[in-house]
């Protein structure tokens, strides 16, 4: 074998195993989920299901409140996705585009927002929340999941916004462009992969929060998807078809979403690493 | 015409806003919390809700489910702001951490007025007990017992062990070709918590505390158990270091484990197509020497934090139409088996007894009942409860000393003073 076959052998063979590694959980997930309860706990592992059903799905539709976790988890996420990116837009344009006295000092500490554990801040989120008539409701999660989603995806755009051209912006001012016709014509387009990438980062950071979600909402109405799901597993007793027909509709949406629009993201964090 | 619309309108919004304050003044509305999450049990107390809410015009019960995951955290945050429910479900070591915030209410002339109407059993009122109050009405009660695989123990030729010394033969003997005797559980998580315990019952170690309140909890009795449990886990599977409830379940239905540890799971080994002529139970075995055995258990209870006189009385109402017999056995079966009935008229009742599952497997149930009786759980034994405990508990101090054993392969003296130390810390 020439080495460039070999090379190729051992590529494509690193390829396998890393796909592997990536794709054998989520195979394991959605193919446990067809089978009958008998076989999931079954003492020799079936790797192909040997009894196909739908029941675990039908189980989770009608039994739980699965369609209300879902749509609270698609508002929450939507709305998180929508203020995080125009927030964060608009601040990284103005940190990093408009010139004002302290502008990198305040750059920097927009950033220990971030360092915060969360747990810390759970109660005195709660009790303000509260005190604000917040609480249970969806707009809490979302005021959330915007605050700690917002500081890094402003870091995050920096390495974009830097990137372009100061006389792009020069020559559509020169055009009778006004600061936010810039913004929105000139840069954002430019930026777009930065964008993309802090719309999907919002987006999944507020479609997987759970501590927030699990202790600032109280009624199942407003209940999440994975706070939601981890309520119908149970403790002491599993029912381990639901669990796992849960787990696969959730991760479905996310799924879905990174074949759609996941190549933004990528591209985003690999153009955000080098180009700062 | 006009005018006489006026008057009419006039005449029915007068009507309307004498009525609302009445309806105001008269419906008294209850919040519970509880901590029942499976879809079938949340649907099971809210028939029962809705037949309350029926036949009393007067009251408005509504429940709210959490988890047990976040209540530790939820809980005190809503007591703090000022939005907590008036009845909460608890756990024993679950109580002092509210109890310290001066939310919960003494609930003793109900208690004796359930005791009284419903009788309630031995070990019902004492995990609730401290500082010569009641702080929580309880409800029911979970035990664990051994549930074995009948056919396993006929083809070895084994009968249920009584003694240490003849269950660390059968699990042994049951050990092999892919099969593992008794699964042994060392994770850090409160079923592992739960199994050392029982363990520590069955070599006389129940009292972790002394009676001035200091820690007992390194003495050669907690050594032996853990000596032991180390020894057994031998006979367990290699991924039961990882293990909560749910593999355990798992680990026996599947036929992977002869024995396991565990409280009744019967709709889950129904669902997962297990035979009721193959599943046993029975108790621990015991030590050589211990007078006292028994399993742990775990009263769960309702505490009323309102502390409003007429939501309290309509709390109190709402708790004694769910003590009503035929209503209680439905509420036991919520999730059946599991939740045991902790009132004589609840073991008596007509409903309890005919929930189909419970039918099925009434043989299993009966033995665990019995052994119920002789529940206890860690820090609420000797007729004191130190609230310390629930530092203990938060900390999974139990199981971590069960993984010194098992997974770091540290000797039972030297775990077990380990623990000790690692208590005083929790609880200075």
């Amino acid at each position: 074998m020439s080495d460039s076959k070999r090379n190729l052998a051992i590529r494509y063979g690193l390829v396998f195993v890393v796909m592997f590694v990536i794709i054998a959980p989520f195979y394991w997930i959605y193919s446990s989920s067809l089978k009958e309860s008998s076989e999931i706990v079954a003492q020799a592992p079936s790797l192909v299901p040997q009894s196909i059903t739908l029941d675990h799905y039908a189980n989770l539709l009608s039994s739980s409140d699965y369609p209300i976790y879902l749509t609270n988890s698609v508002v929450v996420s939507v709305a998180t996705m929508a203020i995080t990116v125009v927030l964060s837009t608009s601040a990284a344009y103005g940190l990093y585009r408009l010139p004002f006295p302290g502008r990198k000092t305040l750059y920097r500490l927009i950033l220990l927002a971030y360092i915060f554990p969360g747990s810390l801040l759970l109660i005195p989120l709660y009790v303000m929340l509260s005190n604000l008539k917040l609480l249970d409701s969806q707009v809490a999660l979302i005021v959330v999941n915007v605050t700690f989603a917002a500081p890094f995806s402003v870091w995050l755009l920096k390495a974009f916004f830097a990137s372009i051209p100061f006389e792009l912006e020069e020559a559509s001012a020169l055009d009778g462009a006004n600061w936010l016709q810039t913004l929105l014509l000139i840069v954002v387009p430019l930026a777009s992969p930065g964008v993309a990438s802090v719309a999907i980062f919002a987006f999944i950071t507020s479609w997987t929060e759970y501590m927030f979600a699990s202790v600032l909402i109280v009624s199942d109405a407003n209940r999440t998807l994975p706070v939601g799901l981890a309520g119908i597993i149970g403790q002491y007793v599993i029912d381990w078809g639901l669990l796992l027909a849960g787990a696969g509709a959730t991760t479905l949406p996310i799924i879905l979403l990174f074949v759609l629009i996941g190549r933004f993201f990528v591209r985003g964090l690999l153009e955000g690493g080098v180009k700062a | 015409m006009i005018a006489k619309f006026v008057r009419i309108t006039i005449f029915i919004a007068l009507l309307v806003m004498a009525w609302l304050p009445l309806q105001a003044q008269d419906a008294v509305e209850i919040v519970i919390w509880h901590m029942e999450q499976p879809p079938q049990r949340v649907e099971r107390v809210q028939g029962l809700i809705d037949e309350f809410n029926a036949a009393n015009p007067g009251i408005v019960v509504s429940q709210d489910v959490q988890s047990w995951g976040d209540i530790y955290t939820k809980a005190p945050a809503s007591v703090v702001a000022g939005n907590a429910p008036d009845i909460l479900f608890a756990i024993p070591d679950f109580t002092p951490i509210i109890r310290e915030l001066g939310a919960v209410q003494a609930v003793d002339d109900f208690v004796a007025e359930i005791d009284e109407t419903h009788g309630y059993f031995d070990v019902g009122i004492e995990p609730y007990t401290s500082d010569g109050h009641v702080w929580a009405i309880p409800l029911w009660n979970m035990a664990h017992a051994i549930w074995y695989n009948i056919d396993d123990f006929a083809e070895a030729g084994i009968e249920e062990p009584a003694t240490w010394d003849e269950w660390a033969s059968a699990a042994e003997a049951l050990t092999g070709d892919g099969r593992y005797g008794i699964g042994v559980p060392a994770n850090r998580n409160l079923y592992t918590d739960q199994v050392v315990y029982n363990f520590m019952i069955n070599a006389g170690a129940s009292d972790i505390y002394n009676d001035d309140g200091s820690l007992r909890f390194n003495n050669e009795h907690t050594v032996r158990a853990l000596d032991f449990y180390g020894m057994l886990s031998q006979f367990s599977p290699p991924d039961s270091p990882s293990w909560a409830w749910g593999e355990a379940e798992v680990c026996l239905g599947s036929g992977t484990c002869a024995m396991v540890n565990q409280f009744a799971f019967l709709r889950s080994y129904e669902a997962n197509g297990g035979d009721p002529a193959n599943l046993g139970v029975m108790a621990m075995p015991v030590d050589a020497g211990v007078e006292d055995p028994g399993t742990i258990s775990y009263v769960n209870a309702a505490m009323i934090l309102t502390d409003d006189a007429a939501k309290q009385e309509a709390a109190y109402e709402f708790l004694r139409f769910i003590f009503q017999p035929d209503n209680y056995g439905l509420f036991l079966n919520m999730e059946p088996g599991l939740f045991l009935p902790i009132t004589e008229s609840g073991f008596e009742s007509e409903t309890y007894w005919s929930d189909p599952l419970v039918v099925k497997y009434r043989e299993q149930l009966e033995t665990v009942l019995d052994y119920s009786r002789s529940g206890r759980l860690f820090g609420f034994t000797g007729g004191q409860t130190f609230p310390s405990i629930a530092r203990i508990s938060a900390q999974n101090l139990l199981s971590q000393v069960g993984q010194l054993v098992v997974v770091d392969g540290m000797g039972a003296a030297d775990a077990v003073a380990e623990g000790e130390y690692l208590m005083m810390e929790a609880i200075e």
